[in-house]
């Protein structure tokens, strides 16, 4: 620990450190553009400049390391005035096109003026004009002349990715970001370069001109596409905003967690969350025994129907006839009421475990494990095995699928023929897919976003989450489920019994 | 009035036909001074000498060289490396050409001394693209130094090896900063480099580097055979040695011309380069190329060496003379300066990329005769917003050109502005 002085107030800080992170340790922000915390620092923006007692010239805290015994002012007059200054330049060559801009509300260069800046605009010139509709990926728009050429984009597809897609072409003024030859910017982790772009130059084509973005509110969550677990910000449109709302969801974007993520997440974690708004089971329903079409039914009605089966089975003492089918993606808490509610509860019932195929890891964040919570599973004993299905299968009465996992490793035709002898089968899904048309009771759960739990990641840490949204349309959580099930199944004694025992 | 002839050092032999030819070049001391230094004198005796001579960089920042060498670390694992610039881009500047064409075999001698005592085992000369019949030049003198085992394996039989090779610039003029040279030097866009850490401890590919100019290098045979006390007699007790001036513009005999550090400009001007053109009064005087601030007529009775032009707000720098007549609109002189910096501005850090733009702009317009009086204190304004926040010195460069014009001429831009003579 060193002895540094900031704007006449003295702190200890660690060594090794800029002075833009010691500052920022102890609470002072030194307003910064090219520099990110993940990436080796540029120092060519020039915003964080800050005066050094005995050094003539303004040094950038980017880049300048903390010593014993420095004294720092990051706000006093010549610091304000040379902020202004670069923020000047800046704004100089920038289109200002704010009211049309995605960023407008989120944007560095905005958020400074309004801060630091709040001068006179004294450019008489014509403004540069470029191309402001780049593709430079399949997800992504580079508008040129909003690009303040911070090179964040370029550090970060050369130093993290290690691609190298998009580069600086050209030089003073006429220099500009592109790629190389039309070979556009094509990685798994291509959306964050929206997020570190610290003004509107890179736009992702997801989220351009869907919404303005104070509109939005934004919450944590983890991501459930692969079992890292990356921390994310689920941005949607609260029940507040004043006009219809087609859908809840906006855009995910990470959450900087150094153990898990870092700064980042992969392309299928941020644009696949039209899930939760999309394809959703909404309502309790049941199947017409007579005209075979499933009919909506409220969720005491389903309660009391298949809480009887149980309760009947369970008294002829025939707990074999019931099987659950589950996924590896449910919370640690609803595994722990699984195993309460089948292992200990109705005895001698079975369960069977499927998880989503396996994809490909990309060697970064994106694991080959599809399934967000696999290491919890196993935790309370659900473990995927293989097992003769049709065996399993024949001999039962009544069977709970959660999810559809299962026909991602079994022909759907397959399926339907030995699922024929089953007189109850209830699927429990958060969305709509190919089991529904088999099934005689289809329940909506929730999905992550509104549930609150625990996942335990490839790694073995474990993470809670709190509920983001709503339920949508009747949607309850697996616990829910399950619970109220007991209820009415006779084995409520037991199931809280075993529940406070654990 | 004739001129004194005054003692020359790098240009002696000069006058001598095919001077560039080795066994031309080794009939006239050539090669005595590495012979000196490889075989009588040890490493820190040779760094001794160059510190005693006072040598200052001649490539703009007037860095003295002994200190820069000392700066390399001595126990290292890491390959070191010398880096000649020869990237000559400042306008006005072209000893360092006349060196390399004329007496290339001095340039290599010195780089063999300097890796000698330095102990580095590759070296670099950077080229400016634009000198090919130059690098074609060294490239065929670099091929005798081989054949004669100046270079290569254990020169002269004492175990020192060195490499020298050639890289041909493109045309950046930023590539005469040293850390943009270097790494425009690995294969990458020549931006500059943040300091520190400086290049003495990590330069070319991390390793530390010396980086030199050519006229800096050449000087060193003739401190290894005179020794540093001789050589700074020649010049300044501060500065020694002498200087090659690039002399050009309005005057009868343009050209470069070795003199002694300290020399008073108007005497170089009026004597040695034959005083102005038939019929021309002198204006100004860019003293130390175009990145200089200005010298009104008044103001050009000066010694040249660092340390006066500094005090009279300007700077030495390459040492290269743009002499501006009466009737050169000072205008025209600005518009030159801010096209050259906006053209040339790396465009890696914002004051400098966008501040010289808009400086080139605002020009454009008062040139083209839609400008307003205020527009001066505007560039006045934006000169001085550029100043002091930049990545390179480049953007201090610009800054103090533009500023020494808009302020010793402002009557002059004012009337123009305004439609007046």
């Amino acid at each position: 620990m060193i002895k540094i002085k900031i704007n006449g107030k003295e702190y200890r800080v660690k060594e090794n450190l800029t002075i833009l992170e010691a500052a920022r340790q102890v609470g002072v922000e030194i307003p910064h553009l090219c520099y990110h915390p993940a990436l080796e620092p540029e120092g060519s923006c020039r915003m964080c400049l800050v005066e050094i007692k005995g050094v003539p010239k303004l040094q950038l805290a980017c880049s300048t390391s903390v010593k014993d015994g420095m004294e720092v002012e990051t706000d006093n007059e010549k610091v304000r005035e040379a902020r202004k200054a670069v923020l000047e330049f800046l704004l100089a060559g920038h289109p200002l096109d704010c009211p049309i801009c995605d960023k407008a509300g989120e944007c560095k260069l905005q958020d400074y003026y309004y801060k630091y800046g709040l001068f006179e605009d004294k450019f008489e010139e014509e403004k540069p004009r470029r191309n402001k509709l780049v593709r430079i990926a399949p997800n992504l728009i580079l508008d040129q002349e909003r690009c303040i050429l911070c090179t964040r984009c370029v550090r970060f597809l050369r130093e993290i990715t290690k691609t190298e897609e998009l580069g600086v072409f050209n030089r003073g003024k006429e220099s500009l970001i592109s790629v190389y030859e039309q070979e556009l910017v094509e990685n798994n982790y291509s959306g964050n370069l929206v997020d570190i772009c610290p003004v509107g130059a890179i736009t992702d084509i997801d989220f351009r001109f869907k919404m303005r973005i104070w509109f939005l509110e934004k919450k944590k969550s983890i991501c459930p596409i692969c079992s890292r677990g990356c921390n994310i910000n689920i941005h949607f449109l609260p029940e507040t905003f004043p006009f219809k709302r087609e859908r809840r969801v906006y855009r995910v974007t990470p959450e900087p967690n150094p153990k898990i993520n870092g700064y980042w997440i992969c392309n299928l974690g941020r644009y696949g969350y039209h899930y939760i708004d999309n394809d959703r089971i909404l309502v309790p329903s049941k199947r017409n025994e007579n005209s075979e079409k499933l009919e909506e039914i409220s969720w005491r009605e389903f309660y009391e129907d298949i809480g009887n089966k149980i309760k009947v089975l369970i008294r002829r003492k025939k707990g074999e006839k019931i099987g659950a089918v589950v996924n590896l993606s449910l919370t640690n808490e609803e595994y722990e009421i699984l195993k309460v509610f089948f292992n200990q509860c109705v005895p001698q019932s079975e369960i069977i475990v499927f998880g989503k195929e396996k994809g490909k890891a990309d060697n970064f964040l994106l694991t080959e494990d599809r399934n967000s919570n696999t290491r919890g599973a196993k935790k309370f004993g659900f473990v995927e095995k293989k097992i003769d299905i049709k065996k399993f299968l024949s001999n039962k009465e009544l069977v709970i699928f959660f999810g559809h996992e299962i026909t991602e490793h079994y022909a759907i035709q397959f399926l339907s023929e030995i699922l024929k002898s089953i007189k109850t089968k209830v699927l429990i899904a958060s969305n709509k897919g190919p089991l529904i048309n088999l099934m005689d009771y289809i329940l909506p759960s929730c999905v992550v976003a509104e549930k609150e739990g625990s996942f335990i990641n490839c790694e073995g840490i474990t993470q809670k989450f709190n509920r983001v949204l709503e339920p949508l349309g009747k949607s309850k959580s697996e616990i829910e489920i399950l619970t109220s099930l007991a209820q009415r199944s006779g084995i409520w004694r037991n199931f809280l019994l075993y529940r406070r025992t654990g | 009035m004739t001129p004194m002839i005054k003692e020359k050092l790098i240009t002696r032999n000069l006058e001598i036909e095919n001077l560039y030819k080795i066994e031309i070049y080794k009939k006239y001391e050539g090669y005595q001074a590495l012979r000196k230094a490889l075989l009588q004198m040890t490493p820190e005796q040779i760094l001794e000498e160059v510190k005693k001579a006072n040598l200052r960089g001649r490539g703009g920042a007037g860095f003295p060289a002994g200190l820069k060498w000392g700066f390399v670390p001595k126990d290292i694992d890491k390959p070191k490396y010398l880096c000649v610039n020869a990237d000559e881009g400042e306008p006005g500047t072209f000893k360092d050409r006349f060196i390399m064409t004329n007496n290339p075999h001095l340039l290599i001698e010195g780089i063999i001394i300097t890796c000698y005592c330095v102990g580095i085992h590759t070296a670099y000369i950077y080229i400016r693209g634009e000198y090919e019949h130059v690098a074609q030049r060294l490239e065929q003198a670099i091929k005798e130094a081989y054949k004669n085992n100046y270079l290569g394996e254990s020169i002269l039989n004492t175990g020192f090896s060195l490499n020298l090779y050639i890289h041909r610039g493109a045309g950046a003029y930023i590539c005469g900063e040293e850390t943009a040279l270097l790494e425009s030097l690995e294969g990458k866009r020549g931006h500059p480099r943040l300091k520190p850490p400086f290049p003495a401890s990590v330069g070319l590919y991390k390793c530390p580097t010396v980086i030199n100019n050519v006229e800096t290098i050449s000087n060193i045979p003739i401190i290894i055979l005179k020794g540093g006390e001789w050589f700074v007699k020649k010049g300044l007790p501060k500065d020694g040695g002498t200087r090659l001036f690039s002399v050009s513009g309005s005057v009868k005999n343009p050209g470069v011309y070795e003199l002694p550090t300290g020399i008073n400009l108007k005497d170089i001007i009026f004597n040695y380069a034959g005083g102005m053109k038939e019929g021309k009064e002198l204006k100004a005087v860019i003293p130390g190329g175009l990145s200089a601030p200005i010298l009104k007529a008044e103001e050009i009775d000066i010694p040249m060496d660092c340390e006066s032009l500094m005090n009279a707000n300007s700077m030495l720098g390459s040492s290269a003379i743009i002499v501006i007549d009466n009737e050169t609109p000072i205008i025209d002189v600005l518009r030159i300066i801010v096209n050259f910096y906006a053209h040339e501005s790396c465009g890696q850090c914002t004051p400098c990329r966008n501040g010289t733009w808009w400086m080139k702009n605002i020009v454009k317009r008062i040139f083209e005769g839609n400008g307003k009086v205020s527009d001066i204190d505007n560039l006045l304004r934006i000169a001085n917003n550029i100043f002091g926040k930049t990545l390179c010195p480049m953007g201090d460069a610009a800054s103090m050109a533009v500023r020494a014009i808009l302020e010793k001429f402002r009557e002059e831009i004012e009337n123009y502005i305004q439609g007046k003579e």
